[in-house]
């Protein structure tokens, strides 16, 4: 900008004047900041689909780095809150996406489509990570049970250079999701590279230590602090007679028979009881497997636990969904399964797990008849081993808010300790453990992080933002699929992921879109290097740019008069 | 090259040969082809200028000022009620000194509602420092079109150039049309002295204390006044290159005149027929018609007017309670003449009423038969009778 003169200008007459009035020197001395009774500030919010991820997983943060093409700083700030973002955006229930604000205006993001992506592209272009040095000399890390919350803490302890050992009872690392979780949802060789990678950070793995059994529990409470993570082992029985007949199996049994590679025979015609996502595994798997697939349930449609495109995709794929009937006999012959008898059911009173207690009703029992049946009604703890070490409640480790446990040098986390859960969650508590034993150990106090107001709907200027349909995930077709066994769901191609991006609003943080800065009419905010200042010797608190800022970022607040 | 088009596409093609930059309008009957036409020359190309879309007639000369004060030869175009919704914007053009060139399609003003012609919603506006000047024919639209950018951006100073609604805008005639390569021969690009530059930045219209604002008023009353000349010196400098001229003022058989006439418009087109019966039934009557309206021509009306005895004034508009405003004005340069003549002051076609040639004769009649009025406004064939009113 050209420097003004100072002075001002003296004409001698009209022959001198300029012929309209033009400005010659700068409205500097004016200082219209104190006509301000409110000021603006900037003051970042959490975004809607952050506060809806259990693992605070900073979604608009990876999304906008996406915009920006910078994809491997995009993942790594991914994986600061969530080491396997391929498995998430595979199985995870997305509470991100039901939360996120640009479903106010038409559809959500497609955000498991966009963390896929991103964590399958990191996996591609062998994206690494290195720990960093500031775990203090001596200290040894276990951890029991090598599924997404075992995993979770043995990454982020890892990440700060501890040496971590890694206890599994089966084979391999992976717990539900290589146990449970079948194929078609979650590739096995995509759960390696994720592993994998984790893995690198220098963990050891001991697998077929089953603690109790063949590894004292004493042993695991020897390291300077250990996370016990071991999941629900045992599935919920029915309580009914029959139970031990040829063809009737648990739900989990039979998923980790097939996952297993192991052969296994559920006739020509199953029947799967049960409403969650392992009853919905286990009828798509029992349809690949070639068998008519019939699952029973007591409740509605709206009160299955499962993912709600899980049990859309098992009935695409031919199972017969009975609702509002349970089982009250297995019938026998000669030592065989040949079918149950149900009785029908009517929805009462909220539970107390806030779902519509089904109650039955009386003489409308009838039979159905099948050659096995697959029993996927709620998994149970296993924590026998460790309760004579920490406190436990049905079967249930009990913990504080950071998963620290009756022991002091014992944390655990993930089922164990909510009862059935979710992945997201287990990495969630992974992680949050892990930031609490790094600080106890180090003796360095964690700081509270300051809560953030979340954005809601109702702060986003819609006015700034166009309405687009959400581009979805393509699926392979949902019909005959005997043998079929590969991944369902497709990945986002380049340009579906690129058109998908583009649609986040941002919300709650700053995007530099420049609109506070046009917008000023004083001419008091300036930017540099995308960040904006407010100038408050001229701001005079119109709160326009608060107003128009089209993702709520600026607040204001009264000045005290 | 000759074409065969209405009144208000002679606007377009004018704004055309001056190769315009911003065209920024509101559409409104009886203005709308001007700018329907101006739009599909800028879709096509053929038009390299920014066709702005606006809200409002306010708008439309708020982005005609905002282009203007960037360097942007600027045009609009408007009628009756959108040109009264600008009048804020007409007097920032002119504070601003803003080279604006519209055009205005009269039409009555509502209510009641009437799309019909008449020069109230120009003639309103005669007092904000614009030039304004009224013509007679299609041709003479698309040449002014080009002396008003001619002598604005001389001035710095906005032109209303102003055509009936209907009898002009909605009726053709053989116009030659010139592109802006031709027009270029006369028309200079517009080079601004001051103009807003991002890189060396200013307020324009600033706050401005009485011990200044009164100087710029002066200048502008100054500059405007200078636009006699500069508005003949247009017309000379076009007949040369193009060989078509109007004068500011044009005296049709004036010679030896008793009663001079003064019109202005296409009521012009429909005199000239009657003066020429008049005139062949040996009658001293000449016909005088009115091009400039702002500014005024005050020397010279006084100098045609000095050898009549008697003139007579048709406004096509009412200065409600004393009469039309041409007559006003005439009266009001003839004052400190020295010399007296008496003016009589007819009101005829208003809301586009006809004015026909039994109308001018009328007129004739009456100043005719008298030789002072006995009336200080004359309202031709007010009906006494029952009138045939909403359509």
């Amino acid at each position: 900008m050209k420097k003004k003169s100072e002075k001002k200008r003296i004409y001698r007459g009209v022959e001198e004047m300029p012929i309209a009035a033009i400005s010659e020197s700068d409205m500097s001395w004016n200082k219209t900041g104190s006509w301000r009774n409110v000021r603006p500030l900037y003051d970042p919010k959490t975004s809607p689909c952050i506060a809806g991820c259990p693992a605070e997983t900073n979604i608009q943060g990876y999304i906008k780095l996406m915009q920006q093409k910078e994809y491997e700083e995009a993942v790594r700030l991914l994986w600061e809150k969530n080491p396997m973002p391929s498995v998430c955006g595979r199985v995870c229930f997305h509470p991100c996406t039901e939360k996120c604000a640009r479903g106010g205006i038409e559809e959500p993001l497609n955000i498991p489509a966009i963390e896929r992506f991103l964590g399958d592209w990191a996996i591609e272009n062998g994206v690494t990570e290195t720990p960093e040095n500031e775990a203090p000399r001596d200290a040894t890390i276990a951890v029991v049970g090598g599924g997404p919350g075992g995993l979770s803490f043995a990454y982020f302890m890892a990440k700060k250079g501890y040496p971590v050992t890694i206890y599994e009872a089966k084979e391999e690392l992976g717990g539900v999701l290589r146990y449970g979780i079948p194929e078609y949802r979650l590739p096995k060789d995509i759960l390696d590279k994720e592993i994998g990678r984790i893995l690198e950070l220098g963990i050891k793995v001991k697998t077929g230590q089953d603690v109790g059994e063949n590894v004292s529990v004493e042993e695991i409470g020897r390291h300077s602090a250990s996370f016990l993570a071991i999941g629900l082992q045992k599935s919920r029985r029915l309580g009914l007679d029959g139970e031990d007949a040829e063809g009737v199996m648990t739900g989990l049994t039979f998923l980790k028979s097939i996952n297993a590679g192991s052969p296994v025979s559920i006739g020509k015609r199953a029947l799967v009881i049960g409403g969650g996502n392992t009853a919905m595994d286990v009828a798509r798997s029992a349809i690949r497997l070639g068998a008519e697939v019939e699952v029973v349930y007591r409740r509605t449609r709206d009160e299955m636990p499962a993912i709600k495109d899980e049990v859309e995709e098992a009935a695409a794929e031919g199972a017969k969904l009975t609702l509002l009937a349970a089982p009250v006999a297995i019938l026998v012959e000669n030592g065989k399964f040949k079918g149950i008898r149900v009785q029908r059911m009517e929805l009462g009173e909220p539970d107390e797990s806030g779902r519509k207690r089904p109650v039955p009703i009386r003489g409308s029992e009838y039979e159905i008849m099948g050659d096995s049946l697959l029993v996927a009604a709620g998994e149970l703890s296993n924590a026998q081993a460790f309760e004579k070490m920490v406190k436990t409640t049905n079967g249930l480790i009990v913990t504080d808010d950071i998963g620290h446990t009756t022991h002091e040098r014992i944390f655990a986390g993930g089922d164990v300790v909510t009862g059935a859960a979710t992945v997201i969650e287990a990495i969630a508590r992974g992680r949050k453990a892990a930031k609490y034993v790094h600080a106890r150990l180090t003796g360095v106090i964690v700081e509270l992080e300051r809560e953030k107001k979340v954005i809601s709907m109702s702060d986003i200027n819609e006015a700034y933002f166009t309405p687009t349909r959400q581009v979805a995930t393509s699926h392979v077709p949902l019909e005959g699929m005997r043998n079929r066994f590969a991944e369902v769901k497709q990945r986002f191609t380049d340009e579906e992921a690129r058109e998908e991006i583009e649609r986040c609003m941002s919300c709650g943080v700053c995007n530099a879109c420049d609109i506070c800065w046009m917008f000023c009419p004083d001419a008091a905010i300036s930017r540099q290097d995308g960040v904006y200042t407010i100038n408050y010797d001229y701001c005079k608190g119109c709160l326009i740019c608060q107003h128009e800022c089209p993702r709520g970022v600026i607040s204001s607040e009264g000045e005290d008069v | 090259m000759k074409i065969v088009i209405e009144g208000n596409h002679a606007v377009s093609y004018g704004a055309k040969a001056a190769d315009v930059d911003v065209i920024a309008a509101y559409p409104i009957t009886p203005q709308t082809q001007v700018v329907e036409l101006l739009s599909e020359m800028c879709a096509t190309g053929e038009l390299n200028a920014k066709f702005i879309k606006v809200e409002s007639e306010h708008s439309a000369m708020a982005a005609a000022v905002g282009a203007s004060a960037a360097g942007a030869r600027a045009f609009t175009a408007t009628s009756s009620q959108g040109l009264l919704l600008m009048h804020e914007m007409l007097h920032w053009a002119v504070g601003a000194r803003l080279p604006i060139v519209m055009a205005n399609i009269n039409r009555a003003v509502g209510p009641p509602w009437n799309v019909w012609s008449d020069q109230n919603d120009s003639l309103s506006q005669r007092d904000v420092g614009w030039l304004q000047v009224y013509c007679e024919s299609n041709q003479e639209v698309f040449d002014t079109v080009l002396h008003s950018f001619w002598v604005s951006e001389q001035l710095m100073l906005p032109t209303m150039l102003i055509l009936d609604a209907f009898y002009l805008s909605h009726t053709s005639e053989i116009v030659d049309v010139m592109e802006a390569d031709e027009a270029r021969k006369f028309l200079p690009p517009f080079q601004p002295k001051q103009f807003l530059d991002p890189k060396d930045p200013h307020s324009f219209g600033n706050l401005t204390a009485p011990d200044a604002y009164y100087e710029l008023r002066y200048e502008i009353d100054e500059d405007l006044r200078r636009g006699i000349e500069l508005m003949k010196k247009a017309d000379e400098e076009f007949e040369k290159l193009y060989g078509r001229s109007y004068g500011i003022i044009e005296e049709y058989r004036t010679e030896g005149a008793e009663i001079l006439l003064f019109t202005s418009g296409t009521i012009t087109s429909t005199s000239r027929v009657v003066i020429d019966e008049w005139r062949d039934r040996g009658k001293k009557v000449g016909l005088v018609k009115m091009r400039l309206f702002r500014p005024f021509p005050i020397d010279d009306v006084r100098r045609i007017c000095r050898p009549a005895k008697k003139i007579a004034v048709i406004d096509r508009n009412i200065g409600f309670s004393i009469g039309g405003i041409w007559a006003q004005e005439i009266r009001a340069a003839l004052y400190n003449s020295g010399y007296h003549k008496p003016v009589f002051g007819f009101i005829a076609g208003i809301g586009g009423r006809d004015v026909t040639p039994e109308t001018v004769s009328e007129v004739l009649d009456h100043v005719d038969h008298m030789d002072t009025p006995d009336q200080d406004v004359y309202w031709i064939g007010v009906k006494h009778e029952p009138v045939h009113s909403a359509r």
